[in-house]
């Protein structure tokens, strides 16, 4: 079961963009695709792309080459649409509060740069996967994009969290499920890139796929399902005492 | 093999951290309400003391440089802790105000927001004055000034405020 070109393996690779396509088709017909563009294009483009390069996988006339090429061409793609739809998700984030939007996006873009060394460095010193440039090249490319992506994504996290900032649940949502995409299939590209095992690769491929088709689950949940609305002010007034602190204020103000 | 066990565990890591925000996220949501108790009075004429430069210099001119580099280290030190709980009242401030934003009332909505930002920007402001303090803390000779911070704080008091008076007019506010 746990093989390439199982049932399983089939499943798992087709199931989860077809659903991400269709997770777009449902957001152009609400016409919310305007409001997640980003999102939106990335969906349509990354879930074709990932079925293309499914198709070149099964039908035999396909080269291994032209197999490659497709996957080198379509992870770089892919890697553009990411670095656009985190830049979008963070100007939904923060964009709103001009004391932090500039501060964030000098740190966003300091972080960035720091990442692509680390990733770049990283690279440099990795294990060759294979003495075929053609198919250890994606490997370690998969490697240094799912780094920088997932620093990124947890900068995103860690900065919202700091100022206490309630994202928005649907930019939430698209976050949450690159994250957690992101931060898997950085381990197990690591792990394979530096264990040349190929029983070990399937299974890591495995792990990639069911990770991969659990955050399309997680995008279907916070884009399509409802959330509560608050009908009223959810916080009661804090206690007071406020003639007090007005005498104090307007003594320290004036002294 | 190094590389790719530090790879992993970075990513464990990573994920760990960006789940655990999420769920603390989402069971802050559920304690908003509660928030109001835990906003700490601060005595604004201590700290407008601590922060004086004129108090600093005074000190200077009275004490031996060693005496005074240690009592100055003392006052950061508060200094510190003041700022540490000013930041702490702006970030319940923050999820007051943007519990408030859902609120239908357009005047309170305006005053929640900014609320917000100047809390946003006054936690902003207190973790560059944290930092600024512990490096002057190092080095406790130079001088230091913390004066934005309480200008920060009296303008989101007064937000907070003119909020609470939006949201329930007959109740004042204590910030």
């Amino acid at each position: 079961m746990l093989s390439a070109h199982s049932l399983l393996w089939h499943y798992l690779w087709v199931a989860p963009n077809l659903l991400l396509l269709i997770l777009a088709l449902i957001l152009w017909r609400r016409r919310a695709h305007r409001d997640f563009f980003a999102f939106f294009v990335f969906a349509i483009i990354g879930s074709l792309e990932q079925l293309t390069l499914y198709a070149c996988d099964v039908i035999p006339s396909v080269s291994a080459t032209t197999f490659w090429n497709v996957l080198w061409t379509g992870l770089l793609i892919e890697a553009l649409l990411k670095f656009i739809l985190i830049d979008a998700l963070f100007g939904r984030i923060f964009g709103p509060h001009p004391p932090i939007a500039r501060l964030g996006k000098i740190l966003i873009r300091s972080v960035a740069v720091l990442l692509v060394l680390a990733a770049s460095l990283l690279a440099a010193f990795s294990r060759v996967s294979n003495p075929h440039w053609i198919v250890a090249g994606p490997h370690l490319l998969e490697q240094t994009i799912y780094l920088i992506e997932s620093g990124l994504l947890l900068f995103v996290f860690v900065f919202s969290a700091y100022f206490k900032l309630r994202s928005e649940r649907v930019a939430l949502g698209i976050c949450l499920g690159l994250a957690v995409s992101a931060c898997v299939h950085l381990a197990t590209w690591a792990f394979s890139v530096n264990n040349g095992s190929p029983q070990v690769s399937v299974y890591l491929d495995f792990l990639n796929m069911a990770t991969y088709h659990v955050c399309v689950l997680l995008w279907f949940y916070f884009l399509l399902l409802p959330h509560k609305v608050a009908t009223k002010s959810a916080v009661s007034v804090p206690e007071h005492n406020l003639e007090v602190w007005n005498r104090e204020m307007e003594r320290l103000l004036h002294s | 093999m190094t590389l790719a066990i530090v790879l992993v565990i970075a990513a464990v890591v990573a994920l760990v951290a960006i789940l655990s925000l999420t769920v603390s996220r989402a069971l802050q949501l559920s304690s908003d309400a509660r928030l109001a108790p835990q906003i700490q009075p601060i005595d604004v004429e201590a700290f407008r003391n601590l922060v004086d430069p004129a108090e600093d210099e005074y000190l200077r001119r009275r004490l031996p440089a060693s005496e005074f580099r240690s009592v100055r280290r003392q006052r950061l030190l508060a200094t510190a802790a003041y700022v540490k709980a000013v930041g702490r009242n702006a970030a319940f401030l923050i999820r007051i105000g943007q519990s408030a934003m859902q609120s239908s009332d357009a005047h309170t909505v305006e005053a929640a927001r900014q609320l917000v930002n100047e809390g946003l920007l006054l936690r902003r402001n207190a973790a560059f004055a944290l930092l600024k303090i512990y490096t002057v803390w190092a080095w406790p000779s130079s001088v230091q000034s913390a004066v934005s911070i309480l200008h920060g704080y009296e303008q989101m008091s007064g937000s907070a405020m003119l909020l609470g008076r939006l949201q329930n007019p007959a109740v004042p506010v204590r910030i």
